[in-house]
């Protein structure tokens, strides 16, 4: 079953006193599969929160039409099985973290000594147990984020949104997002997300979708899309200057083509990262 | 013979396991309603909504403590109106301001997007935040009698012990006599039962204020635009009355005031400070208009909300 | 979109016009209890400024009156009588209902303007002085008049106009017509200072006064009989008359209330 089915899905927005119309969404056919983990990728305005929001009904479409779990989305029915996290989300300030997600919890009919039990898992697994009685006002960011993926988890559901999940977090957070929604597609949920951090994207979608102006202008596997079949990449430990040279006459040999050969490079991220843990393991070496 | 049957068996089960999605239905549901209208209520009074009441109180203290030259009659009347009067003001504030300030802050705060994204009907959530609004009044109202009810109280132990003063000066048991009707007088007028019926009227115009506030506010997001409006129609409401008598001729003048809002006959305070005796029947007859115009105003904010743009 | 504005508008119209006849009867109910629904005119306006003509509208009149009695409170002070006067004016229209701004009004002027302009350095003779007093009590029974059209079940201001006529008219006869009217009305007096067992002895006096010495007897003996425990009264003071007025008028002794022989009441005159 696909988890998300959209059928000439369009939005026009009217823009006011003879002004005319925005075409936001321009007949999207998009079928995301139970399971998967899918990147809706494009530039700002490309109309990727719009689609995200067609699919929940929080805004109406002009034509075409969504399903979720084969059930039409304007149905309030079709949302059970849904959790949803906005672009920057932000929640009512006065409570702590634990009220807000015994409230969405309660949203979804949840009540009483279950939900307590979800809401303390929750909270361990955003990794948010130590602020749970501290007031959303109190918040950075990246906690807010998390504590809106928790909210969007509370009633366990098989289908994630997440409107730009990284946008604004420092990159343990962008990591530990990262790392929780691959969680996810572990237990069998599947993802949609929105993003237009194409890194990160790249590390945890299956496939993506590129929406430019409305429409959709690539899409497929990640593995596929970025892999260039024709080129191999081997790489080599320990090998002495003069090897290299040998190395080229081998390959020319088989019939291919040397075309560079270079150190291979760590990302910034991942250099980030490793040098802030070993800074901890030190100080705590010296404690 | 086992086998085959180990393979019907499979097979009778793949046929249960195709058959089994049923059909998922999400009812109306007051714990959704409920949850909203507490969490309103709550962000409402985390924001100290309530501060406002500290100035009420400075209201109240005021016409309680002052005014001691003037006549118990007089004394007790300036602290009856002016207590019921800023009662009145002050909860057309909160009515008014706190339900124009909700749509709007949801928006703005997205907080919306997360629970209409949950299995939560629209409806449920215009009926939640409507349903705190009338909780955070109703507890307002409550708070504001205590305290005006603790004002008459410390006004008519002052004029008693005053009039047992007075009293004091003049020997007999005729003056003691005059002494207890004075004392009688004295507590009828402060503790008229009949003030409970003002307050309950004060109570049902405001819960019909936040209604149209609410309206207003689903049509536009700007908090000052909801204020002004909410507060033209206040005073369009009170005058239907003075101009229903100037237009009494005109059949569509007639139509068109009965379509706004007669809040002018929910201000019964001023007769019952009078000493008239209101009947409940008229009593009653206010509050099922009240509750009607409501349930029509709410109805039609429903039907707007449930196909906005978020 | 189109047709959920066109519910929204059709929810908000059609219940309301279903109601009409509910809300017509709520209306004249309340002009029937409000008595005098005022209408602000521009003169209003001026007179009590922007700030409460909107609290008047805003349906505060109580408050607004409330005011305007306290400034009233200062004219009187400052001796400012004509402000006064139409502040007076001013109050009882907002609230014609007000027993209390019409007696304590018509007190103002009978009673303290009037004696102020008697004793007021400005008059050239003891004459104007009387005349001005005069005057102040004309407006003040004009004003009480208006005031027991306004509010016809209330005995006090048809006290206040007995004593008006008592006191400083001097006219017992027409002090007693409206004693009566005090004794009689449907409700119960606003003001706790009146007591009206002395309302009834201030009639029977009046009477007396006015020349009705028989009438002023029988109204003593109407006081005398009602059950002693339930009513209010100064019986020792209804006994005297009595007794002074059966001396007086001669009446025979088996007619008498308190026959002047302590035996049974015998046929004997």
């Amino acid at each position: 079953m696909d988890a998300i089915r959209t059928e000439h899905l369009t939005k026009k927005y009217k823009l006011g006193w003879r002004r005319g119309r925005l075409l936001a969404l321009d007949k999207l056919d998009l079928r995301v599969r139970e399971g998967e983990v899918y990147g809706l990728l494009g530039p700002n305005g490309s109309g990727k929160s719009t689609t995200l929001k067609l699919i929940l009904d929080l805004v109406a479409p002009t034509d075409g039409a969504a399903w979720i779990f084969d059930v039409p989305c304007e149905k309030v029915v079709s949302r059970l099985h849904v959790g949803f996290l906005p672009e920057n989300p932000d929640f009512y300030r006065y409570l702590t973290g634990a009220e807000t997600l015994e409230f969405y919890g309660r949203l979804c009919g949840m009540s009483g000594a279950p939900l307590k039990k979800r809401t303390d898992e929750l909270l361990e697994l955003v990794g948010l147990p130590q602020a749970r009685d501290r007031r959303l006002a109190g918040y950075s960011k990246g906690m807010l984020q998390r504590i809106g993926l928790a909210q969007a988890l509370i009633h366990d559901p098989k289908l994630l949104l997440l409107d730009e999940p990284t946008a604004g977090v420092d990159p343990i957070g962008s990591k530990d997002i990262r790392n929780l929604i691959l969680r996810l597609k572990k237990m069998g949920k599947t993802v949609l997300l929105s993003s237009h951090l194409l890194a990160q994207v790249q590390d945890v979608c299956d496939r993506i979708g590129v929406l430019n102006l409305g429409k959709m202008i690539l899409e497929g596997h990640v593995e596929q899309l970025i892999s260039d079949q024709r080129r191999l990449s081997i790489t080599v430990q320990d090998l002495p200057e003069a090897g290299c040279a040998k190395v080229e006459e081998a390959v020319r040999a088989a019939g291919g083509k040397l075309v560079s050969v270079e150190h291979p490079q760590t990302t910034l991220e991942a250099l980030f990262l490793e040098a802030l843990s070993k800074d901890e393991r030190g100080a705590g070496e010296h404690d | 013979m086992n086998a085959e049957q180990g393979n019907m068996t499979e097979a009778a089960q793949e046929s249960v396991a195709v058959a089994k999605p049923e059909k998922e239905w999400v009812g109306f549901s007051l714990q959704r309603v409920g949850t909203i209208a507490e969490n309103t209520f709550i962000e409402a009074v985390r924001q100290k909504v309530y501060n406002i009441l500290i100035i009420f109180a400075l209201v109240v203290i005021a016409s309680a403590s002052f005014f001691s030259q003037f006549t118990f009659g007089e004394q007790l009347k300036f602290i009856k109106d002016f207590c019921l009067g800023a009662l009145s003001v002050f909860g057309m504030l909160i009515a008014i301001v706190g339900t124009a300030l909700m749509l709007p802050n949801e928006v703005e705060k997205r907080t919306i997007y997360t629970i209409l994204a949950k299995p939560v009907r629209r409806f449920e959530f215009l009926l939640g935040k409507y349903m705190g609004s009338a909780l955070l009044i109703l507890v307002s109202l409550v708070l504001m009698t205590a305290m005006f009810g603790a004002a008459l109280v410390f006004k008519e132990h002052r004029l008693v012990s005053d009039a047992v003063q007075q009293a004091g000066s003049v020997p007999g048991v005729d003056a003691q006599h005059e002494l207890q009707q004075q004392i009688q007088f004295i507590r009828a007028d402060a503790y008229n039962p009949d003030l409970v019926k003002a307050v309950l009227l004060i109570f049902v115009k405001l819960a019909l204020l936040s209604a149209i506030t609410l309206l207003v506010s689903t049509l536009s997001t700007s908090m000052i635009f909801n204020v002004t409006v909410a507060l033209m129609i206040m005073i369009a409401g009170h005058l239907v009355g003075t101009a229903r008598e100037m237009w009494s001729g005109s059949a569509l003048a007639r139509w068109f005031l009965a379509i706004l809002p007669d809040l002018g006959s929910f201000n019964i305070a001023d007769d019952i400070i009078l000493g008239n005796a209101i009947p409940w029947a008229h009593v009653g007859k206010v509050v099922l208009y009240g509750l009607v115009y409501l349930t029509c105003v709410v109805a039609a904010a429903h039907f707007i909300f449930s196909d906005r743009e978020i | 979109m189109r047709r959920t504005r066109l519910l929204a508008a059709l929810v908000l119209i059609v219940p309301a016009l279903l109601m009409m006849p509910l809300a017509s009867r709520i209306h004249s109910e309340n002009v029937r209890l409000k008595y005098g629904t005022t209408h602000v005119t521009r003169e209003m306006r001026e007179r009590i400024g922007q700030g409460m003509a909107i609290a008047l509208l805003a349906g505060f009149r109580g408050v607004v009156a409330d005011f305007l009695w306290i400034q009233n409170n200062d004219y009187w002070m400052r001796k400012e009588w004509l402000r006064l006067y139409t502040g007076i004016e001013l109050v009882t229209t907002l609230q014609p209902l007000s027993t209390l701004f019409w007696d304590t009004g018509a007190w103002h002027m009978a009673w303290n303007v009037g004696y102020a302009v008697t004793v007021d350095p400005a008059n050239r003779t003891i004459a104007e002085g009387i005349k001005r007093e005069r005057e102040w009590w004309d407006k003040a029974r004009d004003f009480l008049q208006r005031g027991i059209e306004n509010t016809p079940n209330c005995p006090d201001l048809y006290f206040s106009m007995g004593l008006l006529y008592l006191e400083k008219y001097k006219d017992p006869c027409k002090a007693q017509e409206y004693f009566h009217k005090a004794v009689n009305a449907k409700g119960a007096p606003i003001n706790m200072n009146i007591r009206m067992d002395a309302v009834g002895r201030l009639e029977a006096r009046a009477m007396e006064n006015c020349g009705d010495i028989m009438g002023a007897y029988r109204r003593w003996k109407q006081m005398w009989y009602v059950d002693h425990d339930q009513v209010d009264q100064l019986w020792s003071v209804v006994e005297r008359e009595i007794r002074r007025l059966e001396d007086l008028l001669n009446v025979p002794d088996q007619q008498r209330v308190f026959p002047k022989e302590q035996s049974k009441p015998a046929a004997t005159s």
